[in-house]
């Protein structure tokens, strides 16, 4: 068998498949048929999956040429793929412009990482109520989560934004203090938001937790209880520590999207440290001019055109992606084991 | 005194195990639902009563109201446009047009590419590496930040990008035997493929998430009966996705519908324009379009999916 191999290597693909067509040990024709469609099924999925992924990383592949090219060069039609002279002006614009010296950039990666802490001690409580507590009335809860899901908020953007405006609840600091309270522009809002169970998607974390619970078996439960551990500790002892899987998952998809997100940060606290924010006001479309001017004037590039403002804008995702990048080449085994074990089956 | 305080100790029942663990239970979600009350119910009300007024917020910071019944609706339908100068009736369709083609393509995309991780060959592993990035690369910033928006001097890139879907066109038109509308349709969707590709990570992770939960005894029946791969699909691998397959397409609307430009324009109406009323208007109309287009896909998809195979 070896030495067929080795044989086969030498010879060239031609008189491998003379080989395998005069393989003695496949002398039955119908074998050799099923033999060949299995090889030509197995080239067509390679080639299949291959293209895939050539699909989904072409649009950062396409990237480099673009931000590591002379921002000079940029729109020279000639230069496709290997640009003419490499210069890494466009990530020092990008550092100049948004990112500092990196401060804001740790901050917002702090904040996320602290909405996602509170988003999954939250979500995990209210969804092991609902998948696990007998109450009155749970079920239809349970359908006001669902409800809350398919909602978009930006439909209750607008009375969500005047509530925090004017802040007040049930005319008690009214009450006290002679007047309602400006959240907006204040961190706490979107704190409050995620401890009361409405940050980004919650409602889908909530939804995550209630089926894995639903799933988690009984009996481990029943026998700390047995055993004299009131809720709390059966809860915290037992059940949370069990939800590993889950609580790896929700954690993770709720940091990104944390990390990224423009809505609930740009909306509520546009002034707040997060980069996602800044990335967007600072390349908004109305911005190209006076980014290419600056480019123009810091790194004495006159004939830099208007697309040294999408190098700059791209060189920018680039760096904003890196801690992303990371954290995911760091998890991404255990994300997609911990998917298997977390119960989530609709 | 010290009698009185025994005697009520001893007629005060101790709390049943179920009524401890009801009362517990509702400390749990009580975050919840003070939440849902305070971000939730009462804005959705505000917001519904904002659109039957002319809201006007006063220089004290309170709110003037004063009823115009349903003038805010047909302002916004008849006078109104949007920050782009389009008709809103025209904003809606575009929005729902795009939503109602994309969420089975990337519905559709998600389960291939859950099947393709979930089967076993070598290299597996970086397979799946590529096939989760959607979810960082996926991101609406870094969608709308990578691509390439330039206008005026972009003519080297947009003619090699027509001539690519040129390309596919001719190879189309002149190898098939399909109408040309179709033909478009399909170049149009190749042509777009990074947007299903960056919708779908969550959706094909979900995927997986069902397709490692099926019983593999289920396969081996299969095998010894001697299903085709085809047959294992349509018979086992399909129905037994389907409550997941629900759940995927609730949630690929409702992510599509986030995406889409409206929130600007809800901002734009009560911020910008100092429209309160409108923008309201423009939010219930939006609310009710999300649920409508979910109502209608889960009609359908019932009709489709058999959800008792799934049921467990």
């Amino acid at each position: 068998m070896a030495n067929a191999k080795a044989k086969a290597k030498t010879g060239g693909i031609g008189a491998w498949f003379k080989e395998k067509w005069n393989d003695n040990s496949i002398t039955d024709p119908l074998h050799r048929t099923r033999y060949f469609q299995g090889l030509v099924v197995k080239i067509f999925a390679a080639s299949l999956i291959i293209g895939m992924c050539f699909t989904i990383l072409y649009p950062i592949i396409k990237l480099f040429p673009m931000v590591l090219n002379n921002v000079e060069e940029l729109g020279n039609p000639d230069v496709v793929w290997v640009p003419k002279s490499f210069s890494i002006v466009s990530f020092k614009a990008a550092i100049r412009l948004v990112y500092g010296n990196f401060s804001v950039m740790l901050l917002s990666l702090l904040y996320a990482a602290s909405i996602a802490v509170i988003q999954v001690f939250i979500s995990a409580m209210a969804g092991y109520v609902l998948g696990r507590i007998k109450i009155p009335g749970g079920s239809l809860i349970f359908i006001l989560v669902i409800v809350t899901f398919v909602v978009p908020q930006q439909s209750l953007l607008i009375s969500q934004y005047l509530r925090f405006k004017n802040f007040d609840v049930l005319g008690l600091f009214t009450l006290f203090t002679g007047g309602t309270v400006d959240l907006i522009n204040k961190p706490i809002t979107l704190y409050l938001l995620s401890l009361l169970g409405f940050g980004l998607k919650q409602s889908m974390f909530i939804y995550m937790f209630r089926q894995f619970f639903i799933g988690l078996p009984k009996e481990l439960e029943e026998a700390a209880l047995i055993d004299g551990c009131g809720f709390y500790k059966t809860y915290f002892k037992i059940a949370f520590p069990n939800a590993i899987p889950t609580i790896m998952t929700v954690a993770i998809l709720s940091f990104v999207w944390n990390y990224g997100d423009t809505y609930y940060t740009g909306y509520f606290y546009p002034d707040g440290p997060f980069v996602a924010v800044k990335l967007s006001q600072r390349f908004a479309q109305t911005q190209s001019d006076t980014i290419v001017t600056a480019v123009q004037t810091w790194f004495d590039a006159p004939a830099a055109t208007s697309f040294a403002f999408d190098a700059v804008r791209q060189a920018a995702v680039l760096i904003f992606l890196v801690p992303l990048l990371i954290v995911y080449f760091c998890v991404q085994k255990s994300l997609v084991e911990n998917m298997e074990q977390s119960g989530l089956v609709g | 005194m010290k009698a009185e305080t025994a005697k009520t100790k001893k007629t005060r029942k101790p709390l049943t195990f179920a009524t401890t663990q009801k009362i517990n239970g509702y400390v749990f979600l009580a975050p919840w639902i003070i939440g849902f009350l305070l971000f939730f119910m009462i804005p959705l009300v505000n917001t519904v009563i904002y659109s039957f007024n002319d809201v006007q917020v006063g220089e004290t910071g309170g709110m003037e109201m004063e009823f115009v019944g349903t003038d805010n609706y047909f302002d916004l339908f008849n006078t109104e446009v949007s920050t782009k100068s389009q008709q809103f009736i025209r904003v809606f369709s575009d929005e729902n047009s795009n939503v109602l083609v994309n969420t089975p393509l990337i519905v559709i995309f998600s389960l291939f590419c859950a099947l393709l991780v979930n089967a076993k060959y070598k290299g597996r592993g970086v397979v799946r590496v590529i096939f989760f990035l959607p979810i960082i690369l996926g991101l609406t910033i870094v969608t709308d930040m990578i691509a390439v928006s330039t206008g005026g001097d972009m003519t080297a890139v947009e003619t090699t990008a027509t001539e690519e879907t040129g390309f596919l066109m001719s190879l189309f038109t002149t190898n098939s035997f399909l109408p040309a509308n179709v033909i478009s349709f399909i170049v149009g969707v190749i042509s777009d493929i990074f947007t299903i590709v960056s919708k779908a990570g969550v959706q094909t992770l979900l995927y997986l998430a069902a397709l490692q939960s099926i019983n593999p005894s289920l396969y081996e029946v299969a095998k010894i009966e001697g299903c085709t791969t085809y047959e294992t699909f349509w018979k086992i691998t399909f129905p037994m996705v389907g409550n997941m397959t629900i759940f995927v397409f609730v949630y690929t609307l409702v992510d599509l519908f986030l995406a889409s430009t409206i929130s600007q324009e809800i901002y734009a109406f009560a911020f910008t324009k100092n429209k309160i009323g409108v923008g309201s208007a423009l939010s219930v109309c939006f609310l009710i379009n999300v649920l409508a287009a979910l109502l209608i896909m889960i009609f359908i998809l019932t009709k489709v999916v058999k959800l008792d195979y799934g049921k467990r």
